[in-house]
């Protein structure tokens, strides 16, 4: 549908309800910016609104005058500048048409490409006019045209986002329930876009009171008010700070709005609200603890097994490794062996280390460890479930940070509980088998990277090895691999535990007295 | 990053046992980094008004040509035409990279081999004492030398490499890397020598057998070895009595 209203000269009466102006002759596409900025030669590739150049057939692929046409759009958004100043100034009839008109003309210029001309607004002295459009009493339609044209602002380099400092109180303002719909979603975008920049400017919009608007428009059930909302809540909240994601949970609904939207919303709400269960679970004890009171967990868990969109299955698999890295009620009183959601979220868990995807494989290996931490219990249950050989394969397999991940999992479930201060026992049902099924080579090989962590994690698990394999097999099983001269690396290492603790092993394991008796004849 | 033990368990060897422990990760860990890219992106959103058309033709444009990403790896900034691609990117330009130096090789095989050669002190050690460690480059053939330019030689000659050719640049400590290392051995043998005499109350006698049992049964590797050469029954000594031989290996038979 050629949607002509806004491109035309034929204008809707002001009168027509705002609804309809947004609702249906706007058609919003966002699109992503990365943060990385972006080359003139890459503009000339992106959608240039055929107005500029006054051709109305222009083929997408051409090698057009870049240069030539940016600074046509930079003289034009000049004067659409100068043009919304006079248009400010002006008290006669039809004033407000006129400012209007203006804005739309500006907003216009802001929003045919990915790459808006931003610099050239800002120098014309944009946000100056733009914030005296926000006036309180103006129009909707003059108020949704000038926060689309600080969204577009917002949305580039960081001295531009911060440009939008002066905007920010009114921008809020606008957020509240008196606001026409389209009005207030526009202000959220804008507001979502300052807070991506950074923490400053989030701390800055957290102290002059944008989460509980924002936080308000997120439960209705649906419409693209409540995506945006939820998408700009997850910038406001990311932190490094805890405080707002503490001050999120504790606004009235919130909590329940999170699970009707983890259960029933289309996926890409669901994957925005996905994230601000990521960093309500990441940052705050306090949120992880009312999550994990809700039925969130059980949410997570059934949308990570029905969802097949990368963008989705991210989110939910972090919160999930979250609301059990940051809450120990979570293993101990919900997710117990023999209940259902138990074995839901280890089929769920395999689903992510059966994908093609790296991240869903890591992330998964590392909630598996941290499962696999808890009680003998829950790693009988690992141990004996099909994510076992799965790991095997992996350890042999997959890239580095893969491997590390699968190793902790595997250490996990041959060690007990730590009890007191001494050895933790070895649950030597787990460890004979597993090194039988050949895993000791790559701890070995672990031991033998540059990564202290790693190097670490390969120590110890020999160790298990040579104190707990049965009729002092352990020595001879980790010599057999290179184990021995993986050790010695580390008689010069600078690392003093590493030092320690390879030369400790080898000093009382592989002694004067190691392998003697196979010499003796 | 993550703490992996919470508190040392440590017993009488004053080991840092394995301990099951949570690891609870700050959403700005290093370890969801890759997982954020795909989010990053997403941090500011343009809000474009586009006609049924346009966002057709946006659509092919994203079918087509490809979308312009940038790869947000600090430093890298690579050019992307799909999301997708990203993975395989990833995995070719920043999987492979050297967490210590930050090259990067186009196989894991060849990144072993830099870090093995360019900063493991263990390595050098070994060349030191006359081992062959350098490995020759091609996958599959498995000798190894005692020098860089041993092995640049064998590639030349075997496999038909460019004589100006270099994967891998000779790595010369400097010297006072040189000195500090031969120093921190020094002190090493030193400390260590006098220490397990007094403690362990090793007889003269006792070395001087252990060292002789060392010197029959440890065949002196060759110039060039296939794959791990590692004799069945070699005696590991301690490290004291070792060293002892190392520095005396003229005297000793």
């Amino acid at each position: 549908m050629a949607e002509d209203g806004l491109a035309s000269h034929k204008r809707d009466p002001i009168k027509s309800s705002v609804g309809s102006v947004a609702a249906q002759k706007r058609r919003q596409n966002a699109v992503a910016v990365g943060k990385e900025r972006r080359e003139s030669l890459v503009r000339a590739k992106r959608l240039c609104r055929v107005g500029i150049s006054g051709d109305s057939d222009i083929p997408l692929d051409s090698d057009m005058m870049i240069d030539e046409e940016q600074s046509i759009l930079e003289a034009q958004t000049l004067s659409a500048v100068e043009e919304l100043k006079s248009a400010i100034a002006f008290q006669g009839k039809g004033a407000m048409q006129k400012k209007v008109g203006a804005l739309r003309e500006l907003r216009r210029l802001l929003s045919r490409s990915e790459f808006p001309p931003v610099e050239a607004a800002l120098k014309a002295g944009a946000v100056p006019l733009l914030v005296q459009c926000l006036s309180f009493g103006s129009p909707d339609e003059q108020l949704l045209e000038a926060a689309w044209c600080l969204t577009n602002i917002a949305a580039g380099k960081p001295e531009e986002t911060k440009a939008l400092l002066p905007a920010l109180p009114l921008l809020i303002a606008h957020l509240g329930e008196k606001s026409s719909l389209p009005v207030a979603e526009q202000c959220a975008w804008a507001l979502g876009n300052v807070a991506g920049e950074g923490e400053d400017l989030r701390n800055v919009l957290l102290a002059q009171g944008a989460l509980l608007p924002i936080a308000r428009m997120m439960l209705p059930n649906k419409g693209s008010t409540v995506r945006t909302a939820a998408w700009a809540l997850s910038n406001l909240i990311k932190g490094p700070d805890s405080k707002a994601a503490t001050e999120l949970i504790r606004v009235d609904g919130v909590l329940d709005a999170i699970c009707r939207h983890l259960r029933k919303a289309d996926e890409e709400l669901a994957t925005e609200v996905a994230w601000v269960v990521v960093y309500l679970s990441a940052l705050s004890n306090f949120a992880t603890n009312m999550l994990v009171k809700s039925d969130v967990l059980q949410l997570l868990i059934q949308r990570l097994a029905t969802s097949n969109s990368l963008q989705l299955l991210i989110p939910l698999l972090r919160s999930l490794g979250n609301l059990i890295a940051g809450d120990s009620h979570t293993i101990s009183a919900i997710l117990i062996p023999g209940r259902e959601i138990t074995d839901n979220i280890i089929e769920v868990l395999v689903k992510c280390l059966k994908s093609e995807h790296r991240v869903l494989k890591k992330e998964a290996a590392w909630v598996l460890s941290n499962i696999a931490a808890g009680s003998v219990e829950h790693k009988q249950f690992v141990y004996s479930s099909e994510a076992v050989p799965l790991l095997l394969r992996l350890l042999s397999t997959a890239p580095f940070d893969i491997r590390k991940e699968v190793a902790y999992v595997l250490g996990n479930l041959c060690v007990a509980p730590a009890e007191g201060n001494g050895k933790p026992d070895l649950i030597l049902e787990h460890l004979v088998p597993l090194v039988g099924r050949g895993c000791l080579p790559a701890f070995i090989d672990l031991v033998r990277s540059v990564d202290t962590e790693a190097a670490r994690l390969g120590l110890q698990f020999i160790e298990l090895v040579l104190r707990g394999m049965p009729n002092g097999e352990g020595p001879k099983l980790v010599e057999q691999e290179d184990g021995i001269e993986a050790m010695e690396r580390f008689q010069f290492h600078e690392n003093e535990d590493l030092r320690n603790m390879a030369n400790g092993l080898v000093d009382r394991y592989f002694g004067e007295d190691y392998g003697l008796d196979e010499l003796a004849d | 990053m993550a703490t992996v033990v919470d508190m040392d368990a440590k017993g009488e060897l004053g080991f840092p046992y394995w301990t099951p422990v949570r690891r609870r990760l700050s959403p700005d860990s290093p370890f969801f980094a890759y997982g954020n890219i795909q989010r990053e992106l997403f941090a500011k959103q343009v809000a474009l008004d586009l006609t049924e058309d346009e966002k057709n033709q946006l659509q092919n444009l994203v079918d087509e040509d490809g979308r312009d990403i940038f790869c947000p790896i600090v430093g890298c900034g690579a050019r992307l035409t799909f999301l997708e691609d990203f993975e395989d990117h990833y995995n070719a330009r920043h999987a492979a990279s050297c967490s210590v130096c930050s090259r990067v090789y186009p196989t894991s095989g060849l990144l072993s081999i830099h870090v093995s050669e360019a900063h493991d002190s263990f390595f050098q050690a070994k060349v030191a004492r006359g081992y062959a460690m350098y490995e020759c480059l091609v996958e599959g053939c498995g000798l190894k030398f005692k020098n860089y330019k041993s092995r640049q030689q064998h590639l030349v000659d075997k496999h038909k490499f460019p004589r100006a050719f270099e994967f891998f640049k000779k790595a010369h400590p400097s010297k006072k890397a040189r000195q500090k290392h031969q120093r921190k051995q020094a002190i090493q043998k030193r400390g260590e020598t006098s220490s397990k005499m007094e403690v362990e109350g090793e007889t003269i006698d006792g070395l001087v057998s252990g060292v002789s049992r060392l010197s029959t049964s440890d065949s002196s590797p060759s110039s060039i070895s296939f794959g791990h050469h590692h004799t069945r029954g070699f005696i590991f000594l301690p490290r004291a009595v070792k060293r002892e031989n190392s520095t005396h290996n003229g005297t000793k038979g």
